[in-house]
């Protein structure tokens, strides 16, 4: 029998919420038994944080959480120390989360992978604050199997990274006819125009692998304010910034002229269906 | 001497240092090392960007911060003159999701923590699946938190006004369903009964030697007398205003007046290093928050009789958390009936950019009283302040006036304080934020 992977949960300066979406995954117990869980901030496992930090131990997979400040300490010692150990030995290292992947909401100093040339190399970007549970789950089981992920220019796998958060969103059709949702609180209606949503601008698969497998930002009336991009959280994130009433930013890599071009003609058709509540006869 | 514990699996660390005597717990400090400085983030952004930021403060109740955030800008559009009144629905919502947070806090709390370390103090290894029990629990719960509030962790569907999402039949069934499974979990495997049965028991003898895990953790409980430890001021505050909690300052089941405008903030003391946290106080008084200052303040009657019995002990502490657990299920069930799926789900408010003013939001999250404070220019934010639950239960005071967790500890052996302190439910991001 080969013995199982050895897999370890470490958090720089967060908020957790990454390892608690991760135990929302509703195959939690299946998809663990193929680790050695040697340390996780919530799961039973084999080592203590104060055996973990004594780096007498070695992973091969380092999954990190957080954003990565070197001088924090975890029991004592340094997250640097913690970090070149641990990463050294790891075979891949996640970043899970967009605090470990582009430093988020609390990293001042960028992503994990700015952070050494020698393991840079074994980096996967989990973006999103927080990742949905099988995102991560995806990783883990590629990582028994010894399969390869392809990665975008952020290290970030394409399988999940390639598609909008825009893809699979209930409002799609509002989008294409340029209707705008008519405030928060309603089902119709497009929430790019004034609502601030960045799901043309975000790469995600919020809208395809739902939360909880029933939902999503955008299918609950919440713009999506673009968690899984290195420049979360930007500013005003309930509001579309505007110029001459056209958003300032147009959907990723379509052109000003092509978006204005489209959006113009589909503004000069009315179309009732559009226009009238979804429940309405 | 000085004894050191780091006491992990606590969203985060602490550090317990113990001075003893014979052996036994004189003077316990608390100390909490890192600290995000969540509110300084805040400064200079829009008003509801803090409706996206706050909820990460903490990935297990930042729905409360949420929820605590749109009160503290709904209160300032008020003192702005602009009172919002927001939508039956609307309200029934937010209150629904808020309870479905706790309950999946309380469930992971019991079987990730409490009953993992009771299984450790009494020498045994626990049952294999039994975290994954609490993990099983909890996502259900999530699940439906998710139908009607789009995600969780980190959603942000309150907003000025009333809520974003407008939910169907569908999404409405969704969450029932969802609970209606959490519900039966936690009857067969949790209670060992029917819900109904183990909120009407009026004392202990009617729950008590029943095959199921909260049978087996009482069965602990005793064993190591915990109905005679870990007893605090026996004195409680409540500050939210829910279906399930009103404000009140107690002692004992007595209760008085409360004015929240009262509750003040000290920095904490610690025998060596220093602490990033800060203490809760009520006019330079500490007070024990959270689930059983709510069951008291309820008059729940199973967990006053515990009380009577055992006072503020750990035992009784450790059910006042199960038996709101079994509450909100019921509670939330019948709240969710109650919606009215016509109504509005958003009542548009002035924009946010026509206020200046100061707001406070108060919620009860799973651990105590949450507090938001904001002052708005123009709708920028210019001031944040928050206060957590555990800034009042973790307080660490000097020897003359210990926090409630700091007095649960004294005269206990180190590896028993270690345990009752986490009876308190800690949670170390929330603390020092
Ligand atoms: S609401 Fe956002 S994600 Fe949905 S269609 Fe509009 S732009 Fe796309």
């Amino acid at each position: 029998m080969h013995s199982k992977p050895k897999a370890l949960w470490l958090q720089g300066l967060t908020c957790n919420g990454n390892s608690h979406s991760f135990l929302n995954h509703p195959q939690l117990g299946i998809l663990m038994e193929r680790f050695e869980l040697l340390y996780h901030p919530h799961l039973p496992c084999t080592l203590s944080l104060e055996a973990v930090v004594t780096c007498m131990h070695e992973c091969d997979l380092l999954l990190f959480e957080g954003a990565f400040e070197p001088t924090m300490r975890r029991a004592g010692v340094a997250l640097e120390r913690l970090l070149e150990h641990y990463g050294a030995c790891a075979a891949q290292i996640v970043a899970v989360g967009s605090c470990a992947s582009f430093g988020g909401v609390f990293g001042s100093s960028g992503g994990l992978d700015a952070q050494s040339q020698a393991w840079s190399e074994k980096i996967i970007n989990l973006s999103g604050c927080p990742i949905h549970p099988e995102w991560l789950a995806l990783i883990l089981s590629g990582f028994a199997e010894g399969s390869a992920f392809a990665l975008d220019a952020q290290r970030r796998p394409k399988a999940l990274y390639a598609h909008l958060v825009h893809h699979g969103c209930t409002r799609n059709e509002y989008f294409e006819w340029k209707v705008d949702a008519k405030g928060f609180g309603v089902n119709e209606g497009c929430l790019y125009y004034d609502q601030g949503c960045r799901g043309v601008l975000s790469h995600g698969s919020c809208n395809r692998i739902l939360w909880g497998g029933v939902s999503s930002k955008t299918r609950s009336g919440q713009p999506c304010f673009g968690c899984t991009e290195s420049d979360f959280p930007r500013r005003d994130l309930f509001k579309t910034r505007k110029n001459m009433s056209i958003p300032h930013e147009v959907p990723l890599g379509v052109s000003k002229r092509a978006y204005l071009t489209l959006a113009g003609i589909a503004k000069t058709f009315t179309i009732e269906r559009l226009s009238k509540d979804l429940m309405d006869d | 001497m000085i004894e050191r514990r780091l006491i992990e699996r606590i969203e985060g660390e602490a550090e317990l240092e113990f001075e003893e005597c014979e052996g036994r717990v004189a003077y316990a400090t608390i100390r909490f090392e890192h600290m995000r400085g969540m509110e300084r983030l805040l400064l200079g952004r829009e008003g509801r960007d803090a409706l996206v930021l706050t909820p990460r403060v903490c990935g297990i109740c930042g729905h409360a911060h949420l929820m605590a955030c749109v009160l503290a800008l709904e209160d300032a559009y008020a003192n702005a003159g602009h009172a919002l009144t927001l939508s039956p629905k609307a309200q029934a919502l937010r209150e629904a999701t808020l309870s479905l947070e706790m309950i999946q806090n309380h469930i992971k709390w019991w079987y990730l923590v409490m009953s993992e370390e009771l299984y450790a103090l009494r020498g045994f290894t626990p049952p294999k699946e039994s975290a994954l029990r609490g993990a099983y629990g909890a996502q259900i719960i999530n699940r439906a938190i998710s139908a009607l509030a789009g995600q969780w962790p980190h959603n942000s569907y309150m907003i000025p006004g009333g809520v974003t999402c407008d939910p169907g039949a569908l999404e409405l069934l969704q969450a029932q369903t969802a609970l209606f499974e959490a519900t039966r979990f936690v009857q067969e495997t949790l209670l060992g009964m029917e819900l109904e049965r183990f909120l009407s028991a009026l004392t202990c003898k009617e729950i008590t030697g029943i095959q199921s895990d909260a049978g087996r953790v009482e069965a602990m409980l005793l064993e190591l007398g915990m109905q005679e430890k870990g007893r605090a001021y026996d004195r409680f505050a409540v500050l939210g205003s829910h279906g399930f909690a009103a404000p009140a300052r107690l002692r004992g089941t007595k209760t008085y007046k409360i004015d929240p405008a009262q509750v003040h903030t000290e920095a904490a003391i610690t025998l060596r290093g220093e602490s990033m946290a800060r203490n809760a106080l009520y006019r330079g008084t500490s007070y024990e928050t959270g689930p059983l200052a709510r069951a008291l303040q309820r008059g729940d009657p199973l967990i006053k009789n515990m009380h009577r019995r055992f006072r503020d002990s750990t035992y009784t502490r450790i059910f006042a958390r199960l038996y709101e657990c079994a509450l909100l299920l019921e509670r939330t069930a019948a709240l969710l009936r109650g919606v009215v799926l016509g109504e509005a789900s958003w009542i548009e408010p002035p924009p946010i950019e026509r206020i200046s003013a100061e707001g406070v939001g108060i919620v009860e999250a799973p651990r105590g009283p949450l507090i938001h404070r904001v002052r708005l220019e123009r709708g920028i934010i210019a001031a944040y302040e928050i206060i957590t639950p555990t800034q009042w239960n973790l307080a660490s005071a000097p020897r003359e006036r210990p926090g409630p967790a700091q007095k649960a500890m004294e005269g206990l052996h180190v590896s028993e304080a270690a345990f009752v302190f986490r009876s308190f439910d800690v949670c170390s991001v929330c603390t020092t934020h």
